[in-house]
């Protein structure tokens, strides 16, 4: 009995060198054919048919054309997105696994320390930025609302509509209202976006915060028009449409409004990147940056893209290093404001 | 686009030869996938999404809707054969749908249960068109005011679900409810009945919870028990008899069209609901065609009208569930969800666009709701046989075999090993409620209520403050709810006298 561990244990060490011994010899292998016919898993942490679903699905095919590498598209739900990012910073570093995620909520989540936020998100291994999260707010055409000016000088409260606490429809409107000092009334506990829209439809909401995406559609069909914005250089639908910049020049106290907006604007930033653990060798995740780079860029893919109405603006894995950094690293005060937002305490 | 041209051309386009081999493919993929327990109707769609990006728009449409418009009919299959829901929306058929089949007249539910799951369908889908265009107008009509009302009253028709005492079934809708409040409560960021789990944090799913109170404790029970599934007809029924029953049940569909039409309608209202869901519509169906029938003693032991009433409004909801989808671009539901974003990827817009430029494909939509009812209602004879076969197969291998597809069942939707302990948990919780004789279905309902009543009550209380309860609407469905609740304890109280006089 003793002798047939004994003889297990001297097999598992032999096991053990010998693997070790494969992996220097791989990390010194070209990242190229590293990546040749292997499959990568691609995790979603949101169910089939979302946005974040939808992007990687459409996206997939190209990644794998530049990459060589097959792409599973593995969908985690679960933890309003942390379970996905959770399961994507604990992978193993070998390249083989990376994710979309859901970049705003998750330094949210960190930043208020929710429970279940066991990531760091400026320690991901960064392969870019599909789509930077572009916020709008939105009146419905049944609240007679044309601007954000007569929103505020029309002498009644405005009903906000938010999805749950600390979700972004919520710390938004909590946000913005606090650094303009709206006379609002931020409702939330709505179930989705789309409940919002139909209270807004119905006249028992009177605005709400969204990303330009989803607000376009209702925009051309008259269900609400866009009065206020995130955007430094409106272009298209928003031009015209005063930003939250414009206002904060004109604001008492700019400085600190447009302090506390440029952490609010750097947050958006983050947007929907996509991210490997924590540790990936670099000539891989080198690789892995100039495949993402190549198949974003890849005319078909855009056009495909636009097809699906779905809004894109990359921006490198280096850059997104700088701008997960930038959202988790908010000056003390700043910092406090939006922990108290997020967790429903303004 | 007219409406009438419209209607013509999606039905043109639906039978085109570049449209109809999909939606005839989707149709059978969505009957499959409805056959095996735990998978739905969102699992259908959110696999044809992936092939939907080399279709052509009305070819992708009739692909996806085919996928989800079967899945019911699939489950009622195997809720009536296995005793185990094929979907959550079958959950209902399983009142009375086994027992028929034990009496062995497994052929004629099946029979019933497809052709009610056609004219279902059709009547959700005919509603649908009519009402396109006054669509808006009657999606906004249900806020949340109106919403926690209609789900409230759905709640109450616990009472006349099962052949189990009403203190039961009180006591079962109340766990039920509480087991809805588990999870982070988005409203006030508190977690319930945690115990600091994280997988509990976004409460029980759906899927696991109905798997395990229906599917795992049917085997528990068929372990204990030993025998077959289909108690006393230790044979199988010939090919040929059950083919005779599967005609008469299809006869006793339209010989109860009344109680069809019913049951539809109350299914389509409240697919028209946001976020009701499709399994309390069949329970509350199911609590209809008892309430109005002259021999209620006879439901819960296999009555044919037990099957009928909610293999009717599970179908019915799909025209319902379109409306809002349609309508504002505002999906009711997950399946839902997937299905505009199926659109999105076609390149489809949806809301007013669709409904005054496009009305042709929301026409291949009905019409592919209606031919892929037929298609499933079809195929579905077909299976009957070998199904039918295998529920005399002893419970030593049927066991084993039924709780690997269950198993992967829970564990296919959220892909989480979590979900499979919560089946096995529901699948004891469900063996002891029906060996101590409690409503499974009362707790169910209350499971998938629960949370519609609470959230439309907070949002209607911040909205319009405590005296919503007084607008109109709200008003005059609360006195429908104290009517119905009135009359039944009234029923109760007298049937009790009598007794024991």
């Amino acid at each position: 009995m003793r002798r047939t561990f004994l003889k297990g244990a001297a097999a598992a060490l032999m096991a053990t060198t010998m693997l070790g011994t494969a992996g220097t010899a791989v990390a010194q292998e070209d990242a190229e054919s590293f990546y040749d016919g292997k499959s990568i898993r691609w995790i979603v942490p949101y169910n089939p048919g979302g946005g974040y679903d939808e992007y990687s699905r459409v996206l997939a095919p190209y990644f794998e054309k530049y990459s060589g590498a097959r792409v599973d598209i593995v969908n985690l739900p679960g933890s309003g997105g942390m379970r996905g990012a959770v399961e994507i910073f604990n992978s193993p570093a070998d390249g083989l696994t990376v994710g979309i995620i859901n970049g705003s909520a998750m330094v949210t989540n960190q930043l208020a320390d929710i429970e279940g936020a066991d990531y760091r998100v400026g320690e991901y291994s960064y392969l870019g930025r599909i789509v930077a999260d572009r916020r709008v707010f939105v009146a419905g055409t049944a609240s007679g609302i044309e601007s954000f000016e007569q929103l505020q000088s029309d002498g009644e409260t405005a009903v906000v509509g938010a999805t749950g606490l600390g979700g972004s429809t919520y710390v938004d409107a909590v946000i913005v209202g606090d650094v303009f000092g709206m006379d609002q009334n931020v409702v939330h506990g709505f179930n989705s976006s789309g409940d919002i829209r139909t209270a807004m439809l119905r006249g028992d909401v009177t605005a709400m915060w969204g990303s330009i995406g989803s607000a376009i559609e209702g925009v051309e069909a008259g269900d609400h028009k866009i009065i206020l914005h995130g955007e430094r250089e409106p272009a298209g639908m928003l031009e015209g449409i005063p930003s939250v910049w414009d206002l904060a020049a004109e604001a008492e106290d700019s400085e600190r409004a447009t302090a506390v907006l440029e952490a609010w604007d750097a947050l958006s930033a983050v947007g929907r990147p996509v991210a490997g653990p924590p540790g990936i060798p670099e000539d891989r995740l080198d690789f892995l940056q100039s495949a993402f780079e190549q198949a974003m860029n890849d005319p078909e893919f855009v056009a495909d893209a636009e097809a699906a109405s779905r809004d894109l603006s990359y921006a490198s894995g280096d850059d997104m290093n700088g701008i997960a950094r930038a959202a988790t690293e908010l000056p003390e005060d700043i910092e406090q404001l939006f922990v108290s937002a997020i967790r429903g305490e303004i | 686009m007219g409406i009438i041209e419209g209607m013509a051309s999606g039905f043109s386009q639906s039978i085109s030869f570049a449209v109809f081999p999909y939606l005839f493919v989707g149709s059978l993929f969505g009957l499959i996938i409805g056959v095996i327990p735990g998978l739905s109707g969102h699992f259908a769609m959110a696999m044809a999404v992936t092939f939907l990006y080399t279709m052509e728009p009305s070819a992708g449409i009739a692909f996806l809707l085919g996928a989800h418009a079967t899945v019911a009919q699939g489950g009622g299959l195997t809720a009536i054969l296995f005793s185990t829901p094929g979907t959550g929306q079958n959950a209902a058929t399983l009142l009375d749908g086994p027992p028929m089949r034990d009496k062995g007249q497994a052929g004629l539910a099946v029979g019933a249960a497809m052709a009610s799951c056609f004219l279902g369908a059709t009547f959700g889908a005919v509603v649908l068109a009519i009402l396109i265009p006054i669509l808006r107008e009657v999606v906004l009509f249900f806020g949340p005011p109106e919403v926690f009302v209609l789900a409230f009253l759905a709640l109450t028709f616990v009472a006349v679900l099962g052949k189990e005492d009403m203190t039961r079934s009180l006591i079962a809708a109340m766990l039920g409810l509480l087991l809805a409040m588990i999870g982070v409560d988005n409203v006030t960021n508190t977690a319930r009945f945690t115990f600091g789990s994280e997988r509990l944090a976004d409460g029980l799913s759906l899927v696991p919870v109905i798997l395990g109170l229906f599917a795992v404790a049917e085997m528990i029970d068929l372990w204990v028990r030993g025998g077959s599934l289909a108690k006393e007809m230790p044979k199988a029924l010939s090919a040929r008899e059950t083919q005779k029953q599967i005609f008469q049940g299809i006869g006793l569909a339209f010989k109860h069209w009344w109680l069809v039409m019913r049951c539809s309608a109350i299914g389509t209202a409240m697919g028209l609901i946001p976020g009701l869901g499709s399994a309390p519509a069949a329970f509350v169906a199911y609590g209809h065609a008892k309430q109005s029938s002259k021999d209620k003693d006879s439901f819960g032991s296999g009555n044919v009208k037990g099957v009928i009433g909610p293999e009717a409004a599970n179908d019915a909801v799909e025209g319902g569930a379109l409306a809002s989808t349609l309508a504002f671009g505002i999906p009711g539901s997950s399946s839902m969800a997937i299905l505009l974003s199926g659109l999105f990827i076609l390149g489809l817009e949806t809301g007013p666009k669709m409904l005054n430029s496009q009305v042709d494909l929301v026409f291949i939509m009905i019409f592919t709701i209606i031919l892929g009812n037929l298609i499933g209602t079809v195929f579905g004879m077909f299976l009957v046989n070998p199904l039918s076969r295998a529920t005399s197969i002893r419970a030593g291998v049927m066991v084993p075999l039924l709780t690997v597809v269950i198993v992967t069942g829970a564990f296919a939707g959220d892909r989480a090993v979590f979900d499979i302990g919560v089946a096995i948990v529901f699948g004891i919780l469900g063996y002891a409620m029906k060996v101590l004789n409690y409503s499974r279905a009362a707790l169910l309902i209350g499971f998938v209520l629960g949370f519609a009543v609470e959230k439309n009550l907070y949002l209607a209380l911040l909205l319009d403050g405590p005296y919503f309860i007084l607008q109109p609407i709200p008003l005059g469905l609360t006195v429908v709810t104290v009517v119905f609740l009135g009359f039944n304890i009234w029923t109760i109280y007298r049937d009790r006298k009598r007794f024991v006089a």
